[in-house]
């Protein structure tokens, strides 16, 4: 820390942060167009900053000045307003100054800044320019050019934040304007980012224009549950609908960006086809009915099922809706048969290795890293706002990105290395890794190792020269991320996959290295906190030891197909499209008795078979937890009401367990959260104030302690099964393998402003 | 701000109402001037998918292209850095930087259209629009407007109107301002020019000749006369081959009298009679 | 004029310029060409930089900061070093380099390579404007005949220092002559200049450490080696060593390149070099540095052509090129030229160049028409000082240091002009009548033009008409 002085205040600052940050700790503000630290260095465009500074002739920018010790700044001097008066004269000059109709208009930046630090009159006399006005940029983006301040904060996130170069400055000087090629449309997974960056009202939201001004508007805090990424939002909020989405930063989650489908899928909480009360399928078809009537039917079709019972738990259930769901199956029905992930089960003790503490990675650690694998996972497409930060790690910090996948990402062009392997080979491909990465890798093992994962040889030795740093030839810890996707602990080789993970841990000396480790793309948005919460055929709350082994969702859809299992509980999830093997799963929705499905939104499958259908809540309807692939415990927090006879998903579950003669002893939200803390050692003594608005890590409190010790990795390669030639078993370890895109899910089907992506809009594959 | 001018502005706006409310002025058609620049009103097609890097299998490329821009992308440790020498090259090809000539180059280089576009529009000699295959660029700056440009330009687009071949510019300081006024055609720089230059100058354009030999500046003397200890009668660059330059013309000091005051434009205050190019015997 | 000949010395940098075959390695040898190549590299990288610090030269593309200076920033180091030499030669009435470059390009080639070795750099370019083809092309077979004879490459005359130089065209932008627009037009982007710090000897052409320099100060480097610092820092002044190539134009009678020894009096150089005025005219004022700089009257002409000499008349020497407006040019003209000039070529990065100089035109344009009053004037004078000093580079500076001057210098004349305008639109004997049609735009036929300005004016582009059409000036005027 260093001191300075700003307008006759002394004030202590972190040395070498930029003066209009440090101004803010003594209270002073300086007005700011083009700064914006998200997007990079400063670039000093817009001159609204000048400031003063004792010993320099000339005004300097405060957003690119750094504070030294013992700094005078002055920001209120003649010289330092007729600057900042003139630059807003300047900027006011070809500004339409529509702020009567400009939906920018009292959250706007420039007239802030006019009313704060400008002169108050134009001398300027001579015609404004006019132009047609608002003009499509995109499906999503209106821009209205004369509005534009030329700050550059658009096309700078354009090219050095989403790094698509969609969107520049054409033509020069005073007739520079904002536009894309040849009249093409601003398109890209990111591109609502713009709307709020912009600091006039010269790129607006159309699916929010002139819906609400400022005044009419609450802001409420949550978190989007769209995709693992678990992006911190700000929901806009006028007479209980959600009107607009914004970022709400956090370093340590989303960095302040949000995709297209974070930003814009708030559509769909609001659209008709919601469901938004108890369904009964009565002579074919499925009619509202009361809740008590679809409560009372679904416990007795249950109760009739009993242990031939299953529950799935989906991606965007909470982890008290997890908790509760296993304690129903479990409890009430005596069935271990629960499930939360994609297919296939892991050995528990692999599941308690892979989230050890010690090798787990946080969000800001694949920025920092000296280099990072991204291991069968496409981030654009698994959790977009990882993307984001792989290349700012890249761009910004030097990062060596490398990346192993069995076709094209989005990554490529960032990384410095991109390796290819066989479809559905990711298992095997870890497996060859992790035995290029020994101390004395042998060429004939790595070779067949490869050659098993349709892998090129020399380019695993290249990927395994760089995670180890082999040209750096520093003498200090190598920090190595590896990101990798659920894919690669699914399936047959699932086990496999995972122990080959650990063993790159173990060999690259993960748990020694502050700063390296293992990050997961689950494939559901809670997917680590429904596991964490229980919902694991073999695991209670905590990754504790289950009392009895039940089926994983493979099983539970082999199980009903088979008429083994007769009823279904399926919890915020749409099997066919949400886990593997699609064509099972329809078999199995088919031959189930009965299927209880709690679902916002009538998907084919389930429309076609569920019994009962409980309406479910959205995100900003729900109260509760959910944890980020890192560890993080985040708060959900309800802040639009829920419609028609939504009830909150916790609440359902309860009731349908006291109707079979178990109390989960849950009375309200508070409650569930504090039975899910009572019930998972590590995360013992937590409280919904702690975890707050920028949530937790469990891994950095003490209780992290109580996490089970996992399996060790054993020093030879991990079996792999061998997978069958038969037309079914590869189709079967393609689909494990496959993609479903976030992009592909019902919210961005469901939201009108995102139609254009849909069906299968290839968004940013290439 | 004075007291006179906010009055003053008061006048203006009483002023305006007036005229409107007697309907003498008609009403501002708010959007019916169209834009300055060409693009401004223009809204993205939405049918359009977004501009990335182009696909390589899906844009042809002339090879002769492709291998000049391959050459330049070589020269530099970013490739990035080859893209002007690359748009001048597509230009040449398409003759402006139209949306295919910046899709190929865009296709070569890996990089987005939009990004080469953005570079189309801050350069002056790239062409954003369908131009004539023959550039004149007059200079039209202080010390050639000094000496006559704003009448040469005026003449020298005057005799092209209607002729899509060639591109008359008015340009900025082209830094001959000592053979001023000056056009560079092709880029061969040629003057002192006057208006009666502009027709031989043409029809040397139009019959692919070497533009008026005996005006180029390449085969001018350096005007500093302590410059040459000894007379260097000869043109100064024989030895090269330089495409449009006839080494049997003569070299010329660039020491010329003051011009006449018809090829100043009509601006200018009237002048006292001049003799043409008299001053040249008292070096 | 023969009888100023006195205080001059024999010319360094035109020697001998128009002799034939100069821009070939045949001839340039023959007249001693490289061997200063030869001598700094028997020397220490040291020894070499000090010779540039001792010889006091001062960059000779505007800025005037000490050359020597400038090459010790570099920090020392293996990593990627890069030297650029400005050849973006485009500040109004300067021609200069295009006169060296093109006759005899060695020179710069050679002073590239003995800056480089100082500089420890081993890749260079030349960013040279890309309307100046001939001068490339003559560079481009200069460099190749230079490679060939192992001037440029590895291990240059079997010394350890290497270098790669390449010639990079540019398309077309004054700003790529400040030279963080340089560098980023050479990074391939638009050429928008860069906030400093990091200045680019720290932090330059892809990030690395750059030395940049004009045309002449490299130029010079050869004949420094060869006569050592000490002894070129005999010729000049003390805080302007050397000689320079000035460019002299506009109203002269003999408009060229003249090569003067720093400090004579600027008489001397437009009048008994350049041949003065025409006959029967005399000088209204004269840019001394392009059109950058503040005008100067006849008043100033004995005040020494220097660095310091220049600034302290309130001017500056900028590149060296002296533009000479006689009383036959109403100022309005030349105010109008300047600024538009400036107006087309701002960049548009920062605000009060953008909107400064696009602000400017318009009201010299309203008081040219007839539309202005003199409160107008004052207005834009502040708006000349509100530009000053608060821009990202100096181009702003550079339209209102001239247009402020002009101003201050000549404000009865505009108030006269103006006068004049107001009448000739039938508003002059109003003082306060300034009509809808003239604050609105509104010509008198009713037709509506609410764009940047009217579409009457020259360089101008009708509303819906495309840059193809002859008369256009790029993006309009």
């Amino acid at each position: 820390m260093i001191s300075f002085t700003i307008d006759g205040i002394e004030v202590q600052a972190p040395e070498n942060a930029m003066l209009v940050d440090a101004a803010k700790l003594g209270d002073v503000e300086i007005p700011v167009f083009c700064y914006e630290p998200k997007l990079g260095q400063p670039v000093g465009a817009c001159r609204m900053c000048l400031v003063e500074i004792e010993g320099i002739p000339k005004l300097q920018t405060g957003c690119s000045t750094a504070v030294k010790d013992g700094m005078v700044v002055y920001t209120q001097t003649d010289r330092v307003r007729t600057a900042q008066q003139s630059v807003v004269e300047f900027l006011l000059i070809n500004h339409p100054l529509d702020c009567p109709v400009c939906d920018k208009g009292g959250e706007c930046p420039l007239q802030d800044i006019t009313f704060g630090w400008g002169g108050g009159i134009s001398r300027f006399i001579d015609p404004k320019r006019h132009f047609v006005k608002p003009l499509e940029l995109s499906p999503l983006i209106a821009i209205d050019r004369e509005r534009c301040i030329l700050c550059y904060r658009c096309v700078r996130f354009s090219q050095e934040v989403s790094e698509d170069y969609q969107l520049v400055l054409l033509e020069r000087g005073a007739h520079s304007y904002v536009a894309t090629f040849d009249g093409h449309p601003y398109v890209a997974p990111f591109s609502g980012n713009i709307v709020e960056l912009c600091p006039v009202g010269a790129l607006t939201s159309r699916p929010y224009r002139f819906r609400a001004r400022p005044w009419d508007i609450e802001e409420s805090g949550s978190v989007c549950t769209f995709c693992p990424s678990q992006c911190n939002v700000s929901l806009t909020v006028r007479d209980e609908r959600a009107l607009r989405v914004k970022a709400r930063d956090n370093a340590e989650v989303d960095d302040g960006w949000l995709c297209d489908k974070g930003r814009f899928g708030y559509q769909s909480f609001h659209v008709d086809k919601r469901v938004t009360e108890p369904l009964l399928r009565d002579g074919g078809q499925l009619r509202p009915v009361s809740w008590e009537r679809a409560l009372s039917e679904a416990a007795s079709a249950l109760r009739r099922a009993g242990a031939a019972s299953g529950a799935i738990a989906g991606g965007e259930a909470s982890c008290e809706e997890g908790l509760l769901l296993s304690r129903l199956m479990r409890k009430a029905l005596g069935s271990p048969n629960v499930d939360s992930r994609r297919a296939g089960s892991l050995p528990l003790e692999l599941h308690r290795a892979l989230g050890d503490p010690r090798l787990q990675a946080g969000v800001s650690d694949l920025e920092f890293a000296d280099a990072v694998l991204v291991l069968a996972a496409d981030p654009v497409n698994d959790a977009p706002i990882l993307d984001l930060r792989l290349r700012k790690g890249v761009r910004r910090r030097g990062l060596k990105l490398t990346v192993a996948m069995p076709g094209a990402s989005s990554l490529d062009a960032p990384a410095a290395l991109s390796v290819r392997f066989g479809p559905g080979a990711g298992p095997a491909f870890a497996v060859a890794l992790a035995a290029a990465l020994r101390e004395q890798p042998q060429q004939q093992e790595i070779e067949r190792l490869a050659a098993g994962a349709g892998a090129d040889p020399r380019a695993l030795a290249e990927l395994a020269a760089a995670l180890r740093g082999d040209e750096d030839g520093e003498d200090r810890p190598r920090e190595v991320v590896v990101l990798y996707g659920e894919r690669l602990t699914s399936g047959p080789n699932g086990a496999a996959g995972a122990e080959a993970l650990l063993q790159i841990a173990a060999r690259l000396g993960f748990a020694e290295t502050r700063g390296a480790g293992l990050l997961e793309i689950p494939a559901g948005a809670n997917g680590r906190g429904l596991r964490e919460a229980g919902a694991l055929p073999n695991a209670g709350p905590g990754l504790a030891e289950a009392q009895a082994q039940g089926r994983d969702a493979t099983a539970i859809a082999e199980g009903l197909a088979a008429g083994e299992l007769q009823a279904l509980y399926l919890l915020q999830s749409d099997p066919p499209a949400d886990l593997a093997d699609s064509e099972l799963w329809r078999r199995a929705l088919a031959s189930a008795t009965t299927v209880v499905a709690h679902a916002a939104f009538l998907s084919e499958s389930i429309a076609e078979h569920a019994d009962v259908v409980f309406p479910a809540e959205t995100y900003p309807e729900k109260e509760g937890t959910i944890v980020h692939p890192d560890g993080r415990l985040q708060r959900l927090r309800p802040a639009i009401a829920r419609p028609g006879a939504v009830r909150a998903g916790w609440r359902v579950i309860c009731e349908v367990a006291l109707r079979l003669g178990t109390d989960l002893d849950v009375l309200s939200g508070m409650m569930a959260s504090q039975r899910l803390f009572d019930a998972v050692p590590f995360y013992a003594g937590l409280t919904l104030e702690e975890i707050g608005g920028q949530g937790v890590r469990w891994q950095e409190r003490d209780a992290a302690s109580a996490f089970p010790a996992g399996a060790t990795p054993g020093e030879e390669p991990p079996e792999l099964a061998e997978i069958g030639e038969d037309p079914v078993s590869l189709r079967e370890q393609r689909e494990i393998a496959g993609f479903r895109s976030v992009w592909d899910a019902p919210e961005v089907e469901h939201s009108p402003a995102l139609a254009f992506l849909h069906p299968g809009q290839e968004l940013a594959r290439r | 701000m004075s007291g006179a001018d906010g009055a003053e502005r008061l006048i203006r706006e009483l002023e305006l109402e007036s005229a409107y409310e007697s309907d003498d002025v008609p009403r501002v058609p708010r959007f019916g001037h169209g834009s300055r620049v060409p693009g401004w009103d223009r809204a993205a097609d939405l049918d359009k998918d977004p501009a990335e890097i182009p696909d390589p299998e899906r844009v042809e490329v002339p090879p002769a292209l492709r291998e000049e821009i391959e050459l330049h992308m070589s020269h530099y440790p970013d490739r990035r850095s080859a893209a002007l020498p690359a748009l001048a090259a597509a230009q040449r090809v398409h003759g402006w930087c139209s949306p295919e000539a910046i899709e190929q180059v865009a296709c070569v280089m890996r990089v987005t259209p939009a990004y080469l576009e953005s570079l189309s529009g801050f350069y002056d000699m790239l062409e954003t629009s369908p131009a004539g295959r023959h550039s004149v660029y007059v200079c039209t700056n202080i010390s050639c407007s000094l000496r006559g440009a704003d009448a040469l330009y005026e003449a020298t687009a005057r005799a092209v109107e209607g002729d899509e071949n060639v591109n008359v510019r008015s340009f900025e300081c082209l830094g001959a301002c000592d053979i001023a006024p000056m056009a560079s055609v092709d880029g061969v720089y040629v003057g002192p020019l006057s208006p009666e230059d502009v027709p031989a100058m043409l029809e040397d354009i139009h019959a692919g000749r070497d533009v008026l030999p005996e005006k180029q500046l390449a085969r001018r003397l350096v005007a500093d006369p302590h410059a040459n200890s000894r007379e260097f009668p000869e043109h100064p660059v024989h030895r090269l081959t330089i495409p449009g330059i006839d080494p049997e013309i003569p070299a010329e000091r660039a020491a010329f009298g003051p011009v006449a005051d018809e090829d100043r434009g009509e601006q200018t205050a009237p002048l006292e009679p001049q003799p043409e190019h008299g001053e040249e015997d008292k070096s | 004029m023969e009888a100023s000949a006195a205080s001059r010395i024999g010319p360094l940098l035109l020697a001998d310029i128009d002799e034939p075959g100069l821009n070939t390695l045949e001839v340039y040898e023959r007249r001693g060409g490289y061997s200063s190549l030869r001598k700094a590299l028997a020397m220490d990288p040291e020894q070499v930089l000090a010779e540039l610090e001792a010889s006091g030269v001062r960059g000779r593309g505007g800025a005037g900061f000490a050359m020597g200076k400038k090459v010790s920033f570099l920090p020392k180091g293996s990593m990627d070093k890069y030297l650029v030499c400005n050849a973006d030669e485009s500040e109004p009435g300067t021609f200069k380099d295009r006169e060296l470059m093109q006759k005899t390009p060695h020179t710069l080639i050679e002073g590239i390579v003995i800056a480089s070795y100082a500089a420890g750099t081993n890749r260079s370019f030349v960013y040279i404007r890309g309307e100046y083809v001939l001068q490339a092309d003559m560079l481009d077979a200069a460099l190749e005949e230079a490679r060939d004879a192992g001037y440029i490459g590895e291990g240059i005359l079997g010394s350890r220092h290497s270098l790669s130089l390449v010639v990079h065209r540019g398309a077309g932008a004054y700003i790529c002559g400040e030279e963080t627009g340089l560098l980023d037009s050479l990074e391939g982007k638009r050429g928008n200049p860069r906030l400093k710090p990091p200045f680019p000897a720290n932090q330059g052409l892809y990030q690395g450490p750059t030395l940049i320099n004009n045309v002449e100060t490299l130029a010079t480097v050869p004949a420094i080696i060869h006569m050592g610092g000490a002894e070129y820092a005999k010729l000049g002044v003390e805080t302007s060593t050397g000689t320079k190539v000035v460019s002299v134009s506009g109203h002269v009678r003999r408009p060229g390149n003249y090569e003067i020894e720093l400090g004579i009096p600027s008489r001397e150089i437009i009048y008994d070099l350049a041949g003065g005025p025409p006959e029967g005219r005399s000088i209204k004022c004269w840019f001394p540095g392009g059109s950058s700089s503040p005008v100067l009257t006849a008043d100033d002409l004995d005040v020494p052509y220097d660095f310091d000499s220049m600034g302290k008349a309130g001017s500056m020497m900028g590149s060296g090129a002296i533009i000479v407006v006689d009383d036959s040019t109403p100022i309005m003209e030349i105010a109008l030229k300047t600024a538009k000039f400036y107006r087309h070529e701002s960049c548009g990065k920062c605000t009060p160049c953008r909107e400064g100089t696009n602000w400017t035109v318009k009201m010299l344009e309203r008081i040219d028409e007839g539309l202005a009053t003199p409160v107008d004037l004052e207005i834009m004078a502040s708006v000349q000082e509100h530009i000053i000093g608060n821009c990202l580079c100096v181009l702003g500076d550079a339209m209102a240091m001239p247009i402020g001057s002009m101003i201050a210098k000549f404000r009865d004349e505009f108030e006269a002009h103006m006068e004049r305008a107001r009448i000739a639109h039938g508003l002059g004997d109003d003082e306060m009548a300034l009509t809808a049609q003239g604050t609105l735009g509104v010509p008198a036929s009713g037709e509506l033009d609410v764009g940047l300005h009217p579409p009457t004016r020259e360089g101008d582009r009708a509303p819906g008409a495309h840059a193809g059409e002859p008369g256009t000036q790029k993006g309009g005027v």
